[in-house]
């Protein structure tokens, strides 16, 4: 490849397309950015419906394919309803704030290795930037502006928690993801996207870096706030969260956003972790695989796994509590990644610097992690042994049912007081199940 | 033609089509006025009176917020290291464990005062 | 060929791996090193036994500081590719910062004047609240005040040393937001405290933005932030007058905020006043001393050529600090305002000191702008931090009396106490046999041999202007009858008991026998460049 990098500001290879060229692959990207939205939506329709045994849409279209699309319009039909207590200006403008970037992340995706358009010699790829993977996090980060204005501006309680929330939680789970990448630059040498995708012609950083691509694939679920991770439009809590009071083709904006993000995750992904356009191993074989425009269905074919499992996730995992999501964030996904981080750097440096062999270093480093974890274990046994001994002389603490003036369940580990006169019947006919467990 | 163009090229393609997608929506649908449409949603009940600007809300978010910049700030210190990771040898190893160990203490500060607890 | 290799020889190429000498920044790194587990033992340990440990550990770390600076003395370099000045002055003053400091966290950790400390127990407690009556019934403390002081004194060693620009502004940031936070943490009249906490800060970001901006300019005019560089670019007089003369002004109105010198003096009153006093007396002697460090390392060093531009501005600044602090100091009724008034004017005097520039002793070879800055600031830091203690001491039931009123007749009360308060007036005041006079002497001798003789005529007579205000509480102690509810002088443990001794001895040596140390500062005085 090149090593003009750090000499020059641009990547070789890119800056050099004729004006036509470039509007032909934005307008490409962008077309492909509604198709997969569209297509998105339907499929995660079909899909949660198999899961759950029922068929799914189905009428609109061969397979109701134009579900979405009909969907749409419907929307577009809708009235524009702007609430009387809202920000007007930043009300309109929040949910343009959220689509834009979300378009422009995928600037620097690349879809396929250098092919011929209309005779002229180019890169599946809008552009590339020696800090693409950068730009990539920072124009999402703009996006998280949209989603904060629209809760703020909307005037109303729901979608303030709700923005609130987004927010918090989106920029939690970017440290995370951020660490993540930490790694990849580390053996790439680079943040240019299409050089990570060169780096990795000898083996995917899924493999090298696993514990990397996990933190990644976690965090990019809960950036983009997607189920298990879906807390910011919790129903039962906060009716739709930051769109509440957004109707019409508005709605229809945050929509695309949403759905835009998780393709553009899912790219990432797909780019930094799973080798780009290579073509996976088996057909890799072929010499032909990687090259002319093969390389974007294996790119289309590694994204769509992710939305699978996007989807597959919604379909089976319950929406974690609040807490229990920032919890994880922060207290397990940053100092894992971190250590990781840590981890990676040594090994790498001992491999440069010392020509230690990486087996070696596994070995050694396997010794110390069988040493560390035998430690936490005898540490754990102990911690467990000490807190039976505290959990004895615990007394039960005493239920107050109207703690804080409202009427509230016993906490775990209190006990219901007996029910005078009413207590046999009740107690009988028993609808409150944890009730009855806590008295067992 | 300079690399960045391009990103300006489609971010005019999509702020177009948000503008128009936000215009289209104004004329597109109908207009039937009905106060209480234009009340906030509260599931039904009077929406409760709010003060400009959404009012207080809690402290937690704020902490959240500092806690995302130190370790962003962080993320962005540990991007060129890593390019030129390489380049550095241990000299740069050993200045990032120094850097991030520093870190971690006031992490590991924050965690044992409770500021990553949300109840 | 795979991207990877190439890209890393390329950067090989054009990548100098810097180095870094630790041994030279070893005061700092030790200072750092103990505020660092010092947040750790906050994370960790229980809250019994915190404050001895935090205690002791933070002394052991200001006296291994000391003891490698001691080690480095005479070192004439610069460190960690070039942002880092290891020379006379930077040694001399981190050495100055770390003997004040020791007495600061001595009176910090004082507990016997007050059940709990002069900390409160709960900084995010509401004043008034239950919580915090709750909190302060079982007596705890904030121990993050000692981590937090660490941190501001590795910050104020960094400061004087920084030999480039965006380090200078770094360590005035890590001097300054632990310095925030500390004024908010008053046990009693916490709103005074708080306020004075938010006004510090938002004063203290506001000359952060002007520092910046000044060095935005500097870096515009000359194409670096090195401190030698910027002194090349003005020498070849290359670049844009505007950029220059705008930059300097700015970045001198972020030094001189800090150090507390008109017209940017007006936070000092109210933050000295609200603060913990030992907290007042720790910042009003500390960051005052490393902040004409830096005031002197970019004037001399970095600005040295533009002498005839700058020194008819700080003529002007050191006639209106001296006259503003020690005529607005008349009208106060409050120690703690005094004090702070007293600090302004002393700020002023040293100033004059200063625009002697190079001037040079023809027997020792000593600038002696500088030298006589740093053996002013020595005597003057001592001075605040024994005054500072000894306001602690006079107590009446709401905490401490500061008012004047509350202090008439109390040599009856307690001869000694007024006998030591008198002694920091007086060489406050600049009566020979005190360090305040040697001190005095030394910057209006350097400022007459700068050509600067009408500053020192300004100077000695705000000099005795100020003496009047002195004089005024030494009356007011020994010669008024005691109020009959006045306050009582609180005994206390041997913490602030060895923070006044030592300011008491140091206070007295330097007024009687001074030549020592005056070498010491004629030495120290040559700035590496």
């Amino acid at each position: 490849m090149n090593g003009t990098l750090l000499a020059s500001p641009e990547v070789s290879g890119f800056g050099g397309d004729p004006w036509w060229l470039v509007v032909i692959k934005a307008v490409a990207i962008f077309v492909f950015l509604v198709v997969m939205t569209l297509f998105a939506i339907w499929a995660e329709r079909r899909v949660v419906g198999r899961m759950q045994q029922r068929i799914g849409p189905n009428r609109v279209g061969p397979f109701g394919l134009l579900q979405s699309l009909a969907d749409g319009i419907k929307l577009a039909l809708k009235e524009d309803i702007v609430p009387k207590a809202a920000d007007k200006a930043v009300f309109i403008l929040a949910p343009i704030i959220a689509a834009t970037p979300a378009f422009l992340s995928f600037a620097v995706i690349p879809f396929g290795p250098e092919v011929s358009i209309f005779g002229h010699q180019t890169r599946l790829q809008l552009t590339d930037l020696p800090v693409a993977v950068l730009y990539v996090l920072a124009v999402a980060s703009v996006g998280i502006y949209g989603i904060v204005l629209a809760g703020w501006s909307s005037g109303s309680t729901y979608p303030l928690l709700g923005g609130l929330r987004s927010s918090a939680q989106m920029i939690s789970y970017e440290v995370a993801m951020g660490l993540s990448f930490v790694g990849v630059f580390l053996y790439a040498g680079s943040m240019s996207t299409s050089e990570i995708v060169n780096a990795q012609a000898h083996g995917w950083y899924a493999v090298l870096l696993a514990p990397s691509f996990v933190i990644y694939v976690i965090a990019m679920i809960g950036e983009t706030n997607r189920a298990p991770f879906d807390l910011p439009e919790a129903e039962g809590e906060l009716v739709g969260g930051f769109h509440t009071e957004y109707s019409s083709l508005k709605f229809a904006l945050f929509f695309l956003a949403e759905y835009i993000n998780m393709v553009t995750v899912s790219a990432l992904a797909t780019t930094l972790f799973l080798g780009g356009w290579r073509a996976p191993w088996p057909v890799s074989l072929w010499d032909g695989a990687n090259q002319g425009w093969w390389p974007v269905l294996w790119f289309v074919a590694k994204l769509l796994m992710f939305l699978f499992v996007f989807i597959w996730l919604r379909g089976t995992l319950p929406r974690l509590r609040y807490d229990q999501f920032m919890k994880l964030g922060w207290k397990v996904l940053i100092p894992a990644a971190l250590g990781w981080l840590l981890l990676v750097a040594t090994v790498r440096a001992l491999n440069t610097e010392y020509n230690f062999d990486t087996r070696e270093i596994a070995l050694y480093g396997g010794i110390a992690a069988a040493a560390l974890i035998a430690v936490t274990f005898v540490w754990d046994l102990i911690a467990a042994r000490r807190d039976e001994e505290s959990a004895v002389e615990h007394e039960p603490e005493e239920f107050d049912a109207m703690a804080g003036g409202h009427p509230v369940p016993p906490m775990p580990g209190q006990s219901k007081p007996a029910l005078t006169g009413v207590g046999a019947t009740t107690t009988a006919a028993g609808p409150d199940h944890t009730a009855t467990e806590d008295d067992r | 033609m300079n690399s960045y163009v391009p990103i300006l090229v489609l971010g005019a393609l999509s702020l177009g089509f948000a503008v128009v997608s936000i215009g289209a929506g104004a004329l597109t649908g109908p207009k039937r006025y009905n106060r209480a449409k234009l009340d906030a949603y509260e599931c039904g009940i009077e929406p409760t009176p709010q003060p400009v600007g959404g009012g207080r809300f809690p402290v937690k978010y704020y902490l959240t917020a500092m806690l995302f910049i130190i370790f962003d700030i962080e993320i962005v210190f540990l991007y060129p290291w890593a390019v030129h990771f390489d380049a550095l040898g241990i000299f740069g190893l050993v200045e990032m464990v120094l850097f991030i160990v520093t870190l971690l203490a006031a992490y590991a500060y924050v965690w044992r005062r409770g500021g990553l607890e949300w109840d | 060929m795979s991207a990877l290799s190439v890209s890393a020889t390329f950067a090989a190429a054009e990548f100098q791996t810097p180095s870094i000498e630790y041994s030279k920044l070893m005061p700092m790194l030790i200072v750092f090193g103990v505020a660092l587990v010092g947040v750790l033992i906050e994370a960790f340990m229980g809250r019994t036994g915190r404050h001895q440990v935090q205690l002791i550990l933070s002394i052991a770390g200001l006296v291994a500081a000391f003891v490698s600076v001691t080690m480095l003395a005479g070192d004439n370099q610069i460190a960690a590719v070039g942002a880092v000045a290891v020379d006379g002055p930077a040694l001399f003053l981190q050495g100055t910062i770390l003997l004040l400091a020791i007495p600061g966290v001595l009176t910090m950790a004082e507990r016997s004047l007050d059940r709990g400390g002069v900390f409160t127990s709960a900084g995010s407690s509401t004043p008034g609240s239950e919580h915090e009556r709750v909190l302060t019934a079982t007596g705890v403390t904030q121990t993050e005040v000692f981590p937090l002081t660490m941190f501001a004194v590795g910050g104020m060693l960094l400061f004087p040393a920084a030999n480039d620009l965006l380090t200078m502004f770094v360590a005035l940031e890590v001097l300054s937001l632990p310095l925030y936070l500390l004024c908010g943490l008053a046990r009693r009249r916490r709103l005074l405290s708080q306020e004075a906490s938010l006004k510090y800060f938002l004063l203290g970001a506001f000359s952060s933005a002007f520092f910046l901006y000044g060095i935005a300019l500097l870096y515009g005019y000359s194409g670096t932030v090195r401190l030698s560089g910027i002194a090349e670019a003005v020498s070849s007089n290359s670049g844009s007058d505007t950029l220059l003369m705008t930059g300097t002004a700015l970045l001198a109105v972020g030094l001189l905020f800090k150090v507390g010198a008109a017209p940017f003096h007006s936070w000092t009153p109210d933050v000295y006043q609200g603060a913990p006093t030992p907290i007042t007396g720790f910042m009003a002697a500390c960051t005052k001393v490393a902040a004409f460090g830096a005031l002197l390392r970019v004037l001399y060093v970095g600005l040295g050529g533009l002498a005839w531009q700058w020194e008819p501005v700080m003529w002007g600044v050191a006639i209106l600090t001296m006259v503003v602090g020690s005529v607005v100091a008349l009208t106060q009724t409050d120690v703690k305002r005094m004090l702070a008034y007293s600090s302004i004017a002393h700020a002023g005097f040293i100033l004059t000191g200063l625009v002697a520039t190079d001037t040079v002793d023809p027997d020792t070879g000593a600038v002696l702008g500088v030298s006589s800055v740093l053996f002013y600031l020595l005597a003057y830091g001592f001075i605040t931090i024994g005054a500072f203690a000894v306001v602690t001491l006079v107590r009446d039931a709401g905490g401490e009396a500061t008012h004047l009123s509350q202090w008439a007749g109390l040599a009856r009360r307690s001869p000694l106490v007024a006998a030591v308060f008198t002694l920091f007036l007086a060489a406050f005041a600049g009566i020979p046999l005190t360090s305040g006079f040697t001190g005095k002497f030394a910057v209006f001798s350097a400022a007459i041999a700068g050509d600067a003789a009408p500053l020192v005529v300004i100077g000695v007579v705000m000099s005795a202007v100020a003496a009047f205000f002195y004089f005024r509480v030494v009356v007011l102690m020994f010669f008024n009858a005691p109020a009959p509810d006045g306050p009582a002088v609180a005994v206390p443990s041997p913490l602030t008991t060895v923070a006044i001794t030592l300011s008491v001895a140091v206070t007295v040596l330097l007024g009687v026998w001074p030549t020592q140390v005056l070498d010491l500062a004629d030495r120290a005085s040559q700035f590496v460049r």
